[in-house]
């Protein structure tokens, strides 16, 4: 069972040390990631890290920390701040056999390599042929008062570009077990880690360098039968702590959690709403047009005879991530707000 | 490290710079395939019997073979739409590369691409092209570091045109290259006009060459009408990075004869600066009076050089037009690798055109 802490100020930007796993095999989704990406680089020589302030510094948020040391700064390449050339150079070292795992110091800079991402390579694979098997990782979301520039969720973006996989993982097991997926996998993979939960959850996780979870399918955190909540990255933490208030109440809450966004894994999605005939979708990108839209579309489209109610969605406003906590906790959906969605979907 | 800004001239008792009759005739058959495809795929568009667009390179060939010729097998070559007669140097057949602009599943793309936008990464090492500029060139970038890395002695080479050089990325690349001494040639060929802006409009310097001192890397500005001036260039800069001397930029200068497109009639182009091109800096032409003048081929091999180039073409026109289109039950295969697309033969059902 995953524990939760609350860091915040300097250690919620990374600023503290990466740490390790506790006596008891507990580790941090921080350690998860760092032991992911340590693994396969010990696996597999062709693996190499680059991006900005990756080596001495170890990471914004220290997720390499002391990589440096071992692999070298070839492996654990240090570069100028040129998104676009970071993509650009990871697909060509690619294309000649390497398969490199590229930081963004926050997925908000992704903007900064988006022509790179989207059009280069997303789309090589299809139009040539040719294995792109890059790995773009970044800290994405918000709820630790980092604003606009440091908060925001681009999965979307990346999930309406074709040729790449998309994650976002919610628990340290499943962030080690999908980035070492990511980076054996052949095509290039958006991997978005949650700085909310990176030094918040911790859980004994899989010490096996095999160890993997499949890309593209969800996992059911919850096990329930009244109520289905769809969700992924930070918003599934929130949904448990809702489905703990609500099961006092007698509403039985089964949360699935995406790990991937693309592939969806709509087989997981449809079993569970048949089940339960009631669906919330929760997610942290915007609501117009964003992660749960195609969720709820699935759901409207091909369970509509297990229905009991109408699809509901729970997102943030078509708004910038705002700074003041006020404002913050209004855009994120809150514990609250998710109880009382479940509460209305029940009473139908 | 010196940064040379000069108009090269190949030196009269030196002229054929180390290559041999063969050679010299190689380098006519493919600037003389280059403008006729060019010429006749034209005429095809405005006939209206190619579907897209159409990118001409005319004028440009000079920079293309030349640029292009030292490279090896393995070396890597990053061009943009405009550099076809690049990508045919560097070996593309061109039956495929018809079969490509008509769609057909014999084309490198297998209709998944069509236009200029052909590459052949598996075959002759060149990248499938994109229209959105240079992005190509941080590609490179990782090219070069992959075989640095292998220590390896092989080469990426990019291209692009001089509008390309405004935008960011062209600085990033240049910038990455340097610090890390890729072995990376980079190439800008200047034909003068981004679309519809001329050069004045691009940049305030006076050469783009000289933007090579900023990152501290040799810049050369040669004519791009003298394709022995335009190989001597790039061989150097070849060797260089070859040799683990890091990266060079090379501005070979043109003119672009027609339009950004084959839909623009270039009007904004001065009809005095065209004529000049087109009557004293053709590079076809002159480097065909070199030859002629130094012996090397005479009417009865330029005849036949001619005659197996039209050969080459209706063969290829041949082939694209019997080649089928790809299956449209197969649109969605080929985006992920798992799914096997490509490595397997394509289905061939597609049917032709009637």
């Amino acid at each position: 069972m995953a524990t939760r802490t609350l860091e915040a100020g300097a250690a919620g930007h990374g600023a503290e040390p990466r740490g390790k796993r506790d006596d008891d095999g507990q580790a941090t989704y921080l350690v998860a990631v760092a032991e992911g990406l340590w693994e396969e680089m010990e696996r597999d020589e062709r693996v190499f890290l680059l991006g900005e302030d990756i080596g001495v510094y170890g990471g914004a948020f220290k997720v390499t920390e002391g990589f440096i040391e071992r692999f070298g700064p070839e492996r654990v390449m240090d570069t100028p701040i040129v998104e676009e050339t970071i993509v650009g150079m990871a697909l060509g070292a690619a294309m000649e056999g390497f398969r490199p795992v590229a930081e963004f110091q926050y997925a908000d800079f992704m903007s900064s390599g988006f022509d790179e991402i989207t059009t280069a390579l997303a789309r090589y694979h299809y139009r040539s042929g040719v294995p792109a098997p890059v790995v773009l990782r970044a800290p994405s979301g918000g709820g630790v008062r980092a604003s606009s520039f440091h908060s925001f969720n681009p999965e979307p973006w990346f999930a309406h570009s074709p040729g790449l996989k998309v994650m976002c993982p919610a628990f340290p097991t499943d962030a080690k077990g999908l980035i070492k997926s990511a980076i054996r996998d052949d095509n290039p993979c958006v991997f978005l880690e949650h700085k909310w939960i990176y030094r918040r959850v911790k859980e004994k996780v899989p010490e096996d360098p095999d160890f993997l979870i499949p890309i593209g399918k969800a996992d059911m955190k919850r096990q329930g039968r009244d109520v289905t909540i769809v969700s992924y990255g930070m918003m599934v933490h929130h949904a448990l702590d809702a489905a703990e208030t609500l099961a006092q109440e007698g509403i039985d809450v089964e949360v699935i959690d995406l790990r991937s966004i693309v592939p969806l894994d709509t087989e997981a999605i449809l079993a569970s709403v048949a089940k339960t005939s009631r669906a919330v979708v929760l997610y942290e990108s915007h609501r117009f047009l964003g992660v749960g839209a195609e969720v709820a579309s699935v759901i409207a489209q091909e369970a509509f005879e297990s229905l009991d109610a109408p699809v509901v969605r729970l997102a943030p406003p078509n708004v910038p991530v705002p700074f003041s906590p006020a404002l913050e906790d209004a855009y994120l959906p809150q514990v609250t707000d998710i109880e009382d969605a479940v509460r209305k979907l029940s009473a139908w | 490290m010196a940064t040379r800004v000069k108009d090269k001239k190949a030196a009269a008792e030196h002229w054929r710079v180390g290559l041999s009759d063969d050679q010299l005739k190689d380098i006519l058959y493919k600037l003389k395939l280059c403008r006729y495809f060019d010429e006749r795929m034209e005429a095809l568009y405005r006939q209206g019997r190619l579907p897209g667009a159409i990118y001409s390179g005319r004028g440009q060939e000079g920079t293309h073979v030349g640029v292009v010729y030292p490279l090896h097998d393995d070396d890597s070559l990053f061009p943009t739409h405009r550099d076809l007669s690049a990508q045919l140097t560097k070996g593309l057949e061109l039956r495929r590369v018809m079969a490509q602009f008509w769609g057909r599943i014999d084309g490198y793309t297998r209709g998944r691409d069509g236009n200029s936008h052909i590459g052949d990464w598996q075959g002759n090492r060149t990248w499938t092209v994109m229209s959105h500029l240079p992005i190509a060139y941080p590609v490179a970038c990782g090219a070069a570091l992959a075989y640095k890395r292998r220590g390896e002695p092989r080469v990426a080479m990019a291209i692009c045109g001089d509008g390309a050089t405004s935008n960011g990325r062209w600085h990033e690349a240049l910038n990455v290259s340097a610090i890390f001494e890729l072995p990376v040639v980079w190439v800008v060929n200047n034909n003068q006009y981004a679309y519809s802006a001329p050069n004045p409009l691009e940049f305030p310097v006076p050469t783009i060459a000289e933007r090579a001192q900023a990152y501290r890397m040799p810049g050369v500005r040669v004519d791009g009408a003298n394709v022995l001036d335009v190989y001597q260039a790039a061989g150097e800069a070849v060797d260089r990075a070859r040799d683990g001397g890091g990266p060079t930029l090379i501005e070979s200068v043109s003119l672009r004869w027609r339009g950004h497109a084959g839909h623009d009639p270039a009007k904004y182009v001065p009809k005095e600066l065209l004529d000049d091109y087109m009557q004293n800096k053709d590079p076809v032409k002159r480097f065909e009076e070199l030859l002629r003048s130094n012996g090397v081929v005479d009417d009865t091999t330029v005849k036949e050089l001619d005659e197996r180039i039209q050969r080459e073409f209706e063969d290829g026109y041949e082939f694209a037009q019997n080649s089928p289109f790809p299956e449209p039950g197969d649109v969605t295969k080929g985006l992920w690798v798992e799914d096997g697309y490509w490595t397997s033969e394509p289905g061939r059902d597609g049917g032709t055109p009637t």
